[in-house]
Order: C-alpha cells, then sequence, then structure tokens
C-alpha cells in the first residue's frame, strides 16, 4: 500500500515537473516564432514607410519653398517622379546631428548641420519639420520610431599637396569602389582683400575640368597662386555615368571674426548674416566686411555664377554686440547653388564662408529622426536616391514603440 | 512502480514529439527576418544611373566599348561593399520564338550568394522616335468628316476671351487627326451650302460631326434660311425655326452637332444680315433667340412639327468628369480640369421625350441635369451639348467627341527589334547569415 503511495507521489511530480519543462520549452518556441514574426513585419513597415517618404511631395507640394508647416510628410521633388528629392525639403528638416545655435539678436534657435569651418546651415526651429511632426504627418506617431540618413553616394575629398605654387588632391570614391576615369568640373574662388581699412572683400573665380585616374584621383594646380597668402575655396563636381558628387576644400587666413549665415525665410528666400562673436563668442571681436556670391551647378555640370543685386545686400559691413544689427541677403533664385560669402577685417586677414541653397549643392549628409539606443529590433532599408541631380543614398533605420519586450 | 514507468514513457513521449517540432519548425535566418529590399535597390539604382540617359547610351554601344567598363565602376561605386550584382543587357527580338537575346553581361562576382533579387528596366535607343498612329473616324464605315464652324461674318457669345476662329483653328489642331477630312467652314454662305446637302471639297456630308465654336449663338446664312417661314418665324418675330432646320438637317444628314458651352442655340449671327442689330448685350450683328431656340432644334431633330416652346435648362454648379471620361483623358493625352462649373445643363427628361438618350457621359448627371453628354436620336442625328459656364475649354469638346467615336491609337511598339534593350540589374549580397 504504502509502495503504491510512493510511486503515485513520485510519478506524478515527475509528471508535473516534466510538464511545466515542456510547457516552457514549447512557449519559448512560439514566442521565438512570434518575436520573429514581428521583426519580419517590420521590415515590410520600413520598406513601406521609406516609399511613402521619397515617393510623395508631402503636401502643399512646393513645401520645402514655403514657411508653414505641411499637412502631409513627403521628399519627393514635386516637379520630377519616382526617387528624386526636392533639395529644399530636405533643408527644412530638423537635424537630429549637430548641437542646435542660438542667436540672441533674433531671439531664436536654429538646427544646425555642420560640416567643417564655414560650412554650415543653420535653419530656424521655427521654419524646421522636427521629428515629432514628421512622425504625426506619417501616422506613426508613438507606433514606431525612425531615423533617416540620406548620404552622398560618391565622396569628393580634397586636400593639399602643396601650398605655393598650390596642388590639391582630389580623390572620388563610391559607396564601395573608386570611381575611376570620372569627370572632375571644379570652381576655385579665392579671396583678395586688398585696399585699405573700409574696403569690401572681392574674390576673383577661375573654372576648370579634370578627370581622375584609375584610382579616383586627380591632382588640380594653380601655378602662381601662393595658398599661404591668401584665402581660397574649391568646389569640385565629379560626374561618370549618371552618378554625381560634391566636394570642396578651402583655406583660411583668419579664423577669429568671421561671417555666419542664417536662413531667415524659405518663402522669401531671405538670408541673415551674423557677426560670429554674436553666435560663437570669441577673442579679439572686431568689425568685418562682407561679399557675397551665388554660384550654381549647370546641367553641363559646370559652375555659373549668378551675382547678387547690390540691393539685395551684396556687400556691407557687420559689427558685434548690442546695437550692431545683423545684415541680410536675398539669394536671387529657387535653384540649388552655393552662397559664398568672402570676408576680411584687413588685406592680410581674410576668409570665406559657405552656405547651401537647396541641400545637394554641397553634397551635405543629412540625418533625420530619434534616436534608435536600446531598441530591441531596428530593421534598415535602403533605396538610391538623386537631389537634384546628385547621388544619394537613403536608409531609413525603423523600430515598434509599441508592443512587448520592444526596448531591449 | 507501474506508475513511475508510465510517467517516464510519457516523458520520453513528450521529448520526442519536442524534438520533431523542433525539426519542422525550423525558424528563418535573421537575414530572411529582415531583408534590404533588393529588388527597390537595383531599380532605383538603374533610375540613377541613366538620370542624364548615360546608361540608355551605353546599352546601346558595341560591346568592346569602353563605356561599359565605366558602367560597371558606376555600378560598384554605388552600391554597398557587402552586395554583389550582375547586370545583364538583353536584345528584344522580334518575329521569332524568342523574345530576347543576352548581349553582353557585366558582374563583379562569381555568384550571387544564396539569395538575390533582381528589377529590370527598358531603356529605349536615342536613334529611334517612337510615335502614336491615331485611326480615323469613318475608316472602316461611312462619314468621317468633321466641319468646324468659322465663319468669319458671323460673331460668337459666351467664348469671353477668345473668338470662334482662334477656338476653331485649337479644334482642328486637336481633332483633324482623328477625322478622314476636317474642313473649316469659312462662311456663313459655306454653312448654306452644307445645309443644301452640297460638299464643300468633295467631301462625305452624311454622318458628319458640326462644331459651333459660336459658343451660345449659331452663324445663320442670309437668303433662304433667314427667309420668313424657312428660318424666320415671323408670328413670333423669331429666329427659332432656323434652329429648327438646323435639327432637321441634323436628322437628315446624320450629324452630330456640337455646342461647346453654354446654352446651345440661344442666338443667331450674321454680320451682314444684323449689322445694325445687337444681342442686347452690345454686339452687333446677333439676335437673341432665346429659350425657344434649343426646343425648335430639338423639334427638328425628332421630326416633329414647329412650334414656339421654351426650353429648360438646369445650374447644377460644380460637375465633373464621369470615369468613362477621366479614363480617356489619359488615353488621348488631354487633361482639362475634372472639374467644372454648369449653368446651362440639359434636362435629361426632356431630352428623353425627344428621343435623344445618352450615349457618352462627359460629366456625372446631377439629380435630372446633364451637365455635358453626347445624345444619339433613336433614329437619325445627334447632339453634344456642354452646359458649362464661360469661358470654354474646347479640350472638353474633343474629349467628348473621342470618348463617343472612341479611335484607337496604334503606338509603335517598344519591343520592336533594335529600338530596345532590357536590362536586368540582379543584386545578392554577401557576408553575415
Amino acid at each position: 500500500m504504502a509502495g503504491a503511495t510512493i510511486d503515485h507521489l513520485i510519478s506524478v511530480t515527475v509528471f508535473l515537473g516534466a510538464i511545466l519543462l515542456f510547457i516552457s520549452l514549447f512557449n519559448q518556441t512560439i514566442q521565438t516564432a512570434i518575436v520573429y514574426q514581428r521583426h519580419r513585419y517590420l521590415a515590410t513597415k520600413c520598406s513601406d514607410l521609406l516609399d511613402n517618404m521619397l515617393l510623395s511631395p508631402g503636401n502643399p507640394l512646393d513645401w520645402g519653398k514655403q514657411n508653414g508647416t505641411p499637412t502631409s510628410f513627403g521628399l519627393q521633388d514635386p516637379e520630377f517622379t519616382q526617387y528624386r528629392l526636392s533639395p529644399f525639403s530636405l533643408m527644412r528638416l530638423n537635424y537630429s546631428e549637430g548641437a542646435p545655435v542660438y542667436y540672441s539678436k533674433t531671439g531664436q534657435w536654429y538646427s544646425n548641420l555642420t560640416m567643417g569651418f564655414g560650412q554650415s546651415l543653420l535653419v530656424p526651429f521655427t521654419e524646421a519639420i522636427n521629428y515629432s511632426t514628421a512622425a504625426k504627418l506619417l501616422g506613426i506617431n508613438g507606433t514606431y520610431g525612425f531615423s533617416l540618413t540620406i548620404t552622398p553616394i560618391i565622396t569628393v575629398s580634397i586636400s593639399e599637396i602643396q601650398p605655393n605654387p598650390l596642388k590639391l588632391a582630389v580623390n572620388v570614391k563610391g559607396a564601395g569602389f573608386p570611381l575611376a576615369n570620372a569627370n572632375i568640373s571644379y570652381c576655385f574662388i579665392t579671396v583678395e582683400a586688398t585696399g585699405g581699412e573700409q574696403s569690401y572683400p572681392s574674390y576673383t573665380t577661375d573654372y576648370g575640368t579634370n578627370c581622375t585616374d584609375e584610382q579616383g584621383a586627380s591632382v588640380l594646380s594653380f601655378p602662381g597662386f601662393d595658398g599661404t597668402q591668401e584665402s581660397y575655396v574649391l568646389i569640385a563636381y565629379a560626374h561618370m555615368s549618371g552618378l554625381v558628387g560634391v566636394g570642396y576644400h578651402e583655406y583660411l587666413r583668419y579664423y577669429e571674426n568671421y561671417v555666419v549665415p542664417f536662413i531667415s525665410d524659405f518663402a522669401t528666400r531671405t538670408v541673415l548674416i551674423a557677426h560670429s562673436w554674436d553666435v560663437h563668442g570669441g577673442d579679439s571681436p572686431a568689425e568685418i566686411s562682407y561679399n557675397a556670391t551665388f554660384v550654381l551647378l549647370t546641367e553641363d555640370f559646370t559652375l555659373r555664377e549668378v551675382p547678387l543685386d547690390n540691393s539685395t545686400g551684396r556687400v556691407g559691413k557687420i559689427n558685434y554686440g548690442e546695437g550692431k544689427p545683423y545684415m541680410g541677403i536675398t539669394i536671387p533664385t529657387y535653384n540649388p547653388g552655393l552662397l559664398v560669402i568672402t570676408y576680411r577685417k584687413s588685406a592680410q586677414e581674410s576668409g570665406v564662408v559657405l552656405m547651401p541653397w537647396g541641400i545637394s549643392s554641397m553634397g551635405f549628409p543629412v540625418s533625420f529622426g530619434g534616436n534608435s539606443f536600446e531598441m530591441e529590433w531596428v530593421t534598415t532599408d535602403t533605396r538610391q536616391v538623386l537631389v537634384n541631380g546628385i547621388a544619394y543614398q537613403a536608409m531609413l533605420a525603423l523600430w515598434s514603440l509599441e508592443g512587448y519586450q520592444v526596448i531591449s | 512502480m507501474m506508475r513511475t514507468i508510465e510517467i517516464l514513457l510519457v516523458i520520453i513521449i513528450i521529448t520526442g514529439a519536442f524534438i520533431i517540432a523542433s525539426i519542422y519548425a525550423v525558424l528563418p535566418s535573421p537575414r530572411q527576418v529582415s531583408p534590404i529590399n533588393l529588388r527597390r535597390l537595383a531599380l532605383t539604382t538603374l533610375q540613377t544611373l541613366d538620370v542624364d540617359y548615360d546608361l540608355s547610351e551605353t546599352m546601346f554601344k558595341s560591346s568592346d566599348d569602353p563605356a561599359w567598363g565605366q558602367l560597371q565602376i558606376a555600378v560598384s561605386a554605388c552600391l554597398p561593399p557587402n552586395i554583389v550584382f550582375n547586370l545583364t543587357v538583353y536584345d528584344v527580338m522580334s518575329g521569332g520564338t524568342q523574345l530576347y537575346t543576352m548581349y553582353k553581361s557585366i558582374s563583379n562576382a562569381e555568384s550571387l550568394g544564396i539569395e538575390s533579387d533582381a528589377a529590370s528596366y527598358l531603356v529605349a535607343s536615342s536613334n529611334v522616335t517612337f510615335n502614336v498612329t491615331p485611326e480615323r473616324i469613318g475608316e472602316h464605315g461611312g462619314g468621317g468628316t468633321l466641319y468646324i464652324l468659322n465663319c468669319s461674318d458671323a460673331n460668337g457669345w459666351w467664348i469671353t476671351g477668345y473668338t470662334a476662329q482662334k477656338l476653331a483653328e485649337d479644334l482642328y489642331n486637336l481633332l483633324s487627326p482623328y477625322f478622314q477630312a476636317a474642313i473649316m467652314v469659312q462662311t456663313t454662305t459655306q454653312l448654306g451650302q452644307i445645309l443644301n446637302g452640297t460638299a464643300l471639297q468633295g467631301e462625305t456630308l452624311q454622318n458628319a460631326v458640326v462644331i459651333n465654336t459660336f459658343g451660345e449663338t449659331v452663324p445663320i446664312p442670309a437668303g433662304y434660311y433667314s427667309s420668313s417661314g424657312v428660318g424666320y418665324d415671323a408670328t413670333h418675330s423669331s429666329y427659332a425655326m432656323y434652329c429648327y432646320r438646323l435639327g432637321q438637317r441634323v436628322r437628315q444628314y446624320n450629324w452630330t452637332w456640337a455646342s461647346i458651352v453654354g446654352w446651345p442655340l440661344y442666338y443667331v449671327s450674321n454680320t451682314a444680315t444684323f449689322s445694325s442689330r445687337q444681342n442686347d448685350w452690345g454686339i452687333y450683328g446677333m439676335v437673341k433667340v432665346r429659350e425657344p431656340g434649343l426646343q425648335a432644334f430639338l423639334q427638328g431633330i425628332d421630326n416633329q412639327a414647329y412650334s414656339y416652346e421654351n426650353s429648360q435648362t438646369g445650374s447644377p454648379g460644380v460637375v465633373y468628369l464621369s470615369s468613362g471620361a477621366q479614363y480617356y483623358c489619359n488615353y488621348y493625352g488631354i487633361y482639362p480640369s475634372p472639374y467644372q462649373t454648369s449653368t446651362r445643363a440639359l434636362s435629361a427628361s426632356t431630352m428623353a421625350s425627344y428621343h435623344l438618350s445618352v450615349t457618352t457621359y462627359i460629366f456625372n448627371q446631377v439629380g435630372d441635369w446633364i451637365p455635358g453628354a453626347v445624345y444619339r436620336h433613336a433614329v437619325s442625328g445627334g447632339l453634344m451639348a456642354l452646359g458649362l459656364t464661360r469661358t470654354p475649354d474646347i479640350r472638353l469638346t474633343a474629349l467628348g467627341l473621342l470618348c463617343d467615336y472612341k479611335p484607337r491609337l496604334y503606338r509603335s511598339e517598344y519591343s520592336a527589334a533594335g529600338t530596345s534593350r532590357l536590362v536586368i540589374l540582379q543584386l545578392g549580397q554577401v557576408g553575415g547569415v
């Protein structure tokens, strides 16, 4: 009798233990399958969402050239079909990288996309579309998080080989391969800080073409130009078999005081010219004079200067501190190009800053969206896109904000 | 002890079940769970490379041209390092059983890994012109003549901003390719000639289309058609009887009369006959017929006795192109605004009472009002009326007629040999699991 009871107890205990173990094992398998299924769905959603962003111009169609908030989000260039993005819609995004800049004279914060000294794009928060607004317009607010990265496919890097006479090395690379035998067209701008204290800086522009070798490299020589004595900037476009990329390089003789361009109004194409001391502070503030010009890329890949009208503030002087107002200039066109502003304090102290008008003209990368840090699963998808003829790669990272264990 | 053994057996069975389930329930690899959309990547790569038609140009170059090497570099350069490709170009054949033959293939890897996807892209040669040849109305039957009233001795009304002559010219350009013969009726005398059954240039009179470009006005020939008892109703001092005669001729010759805007046949015009008379709005050479004009026309087309009665139109407001019209917008490449304002829509019940039935709706019907349609009489003749407010959009007239006659368009074939090449870009992913 006692043996049967013990037998019964042992068997029940072992049975219960085994059942619990197997439930746990089966449950784990099912749970893994559900999670895999959810990840698969997320990948499909990512592809759909990326196409939604890239194949729709949003509403209004030209919201990139206006000031208001769009009622629907899309980055396609309304003048084209397929994967062609508007360089101006991309300009209106609140970039996720780069610390915001505050300018006390307008009392506004600015979204900051800076690629180096004197190469920046500053858009007021009031005009920029932020991440949460975009998520709401896309209908994914609170359900999915995303990060959109749009980077140029072609990298054109320029470095100085020797300053006098100036020789510059241009290297052209794709995402996975150097671009051999690519054609290069360039614009070489030199700042001439001649004249007395009250003079405005002048500049000279020189245009040319070249070709890369098997390694995707090319050497540009400027005989008679001493790179240690004058500030200069080189903008180079590389193109081959439909692929176009842009790069730039500058050498500045004077950094202490310079001009900082801020986008003021997209609809009226107004740009503010601020004194660097009012924005970034620094030592030895002083009045500087400036001279602005606009350069655009033509369809045959050459650069063409579009002089600004004098009435739009092409030249001026700017000072720091209270009671010294900022200046303003008007971009003459909605064609993407480069705003080139030369500045000087004295005949020996000069420099140049660049601002893209249309994100593609300087090949600026765009990073927009949230942070996927600590998210359990992030899926990505990629498309090749064109922004005003410049080849870019658009990558969307998407993660879920709803459901069980979405944060690892 | 027996129960313990039984339980052990149960555990063995469940373990077996678990193992078998685990063998068959194979979970996908991470790459399959969250794949890069290689098809889209391939398509967008081809589109990027063809932005300035560089890709199209290269495709038609000889297979040993250096441009192929540049293309290979460009494809490699724009794809991520972990993506390998195979780009194959096919020549499009015609006639035989084989549609495509391989022309050239370039690749940067021996194989494309376990999984790959491809996109296709058709490129056209820059040396070939693709064109469209329309079928001509009347080609396979009678008729096929288009008369456009372009009378220099008449004035128009409700064609504000245009002249009838300008509209006639535009209509000629739009519609003449679709008809056997397109003839401008230059004077009211010529109009009288065709009303009398005499061809102007040897064309077929029967089954023709007559477009009145004068808006709410209709040109009236001097003489017979303006005379009392023929075109002039002396009892009511009205030229409504001329509209009646028009209706009769439309029935007699099986014409389709097209009114491009407003209330059809509201005025008559002849700058010589009515040189001292005006239409109450200061336009000389024109006389008001008012509402009885349309009614008399309908009586004529229905072969009823003439009776001086008012017609009616409605004002349904904003109206929209019918789905059929929208379809033919794309087919013929004519794109007027899809919504218009209608203030002179004809009544469906009235038209039915004259045995006119709608063969083509240009705009959607609103209640009893038909803003724009082509009507056919049960016996002979037809009417196209666009009861829209001024100013007229003659593209709607062209669209309405084309919707009704539906001439086919013969397009050059992109698949003809030598004109196109098919590019297939196949992408594969390397590395990872």
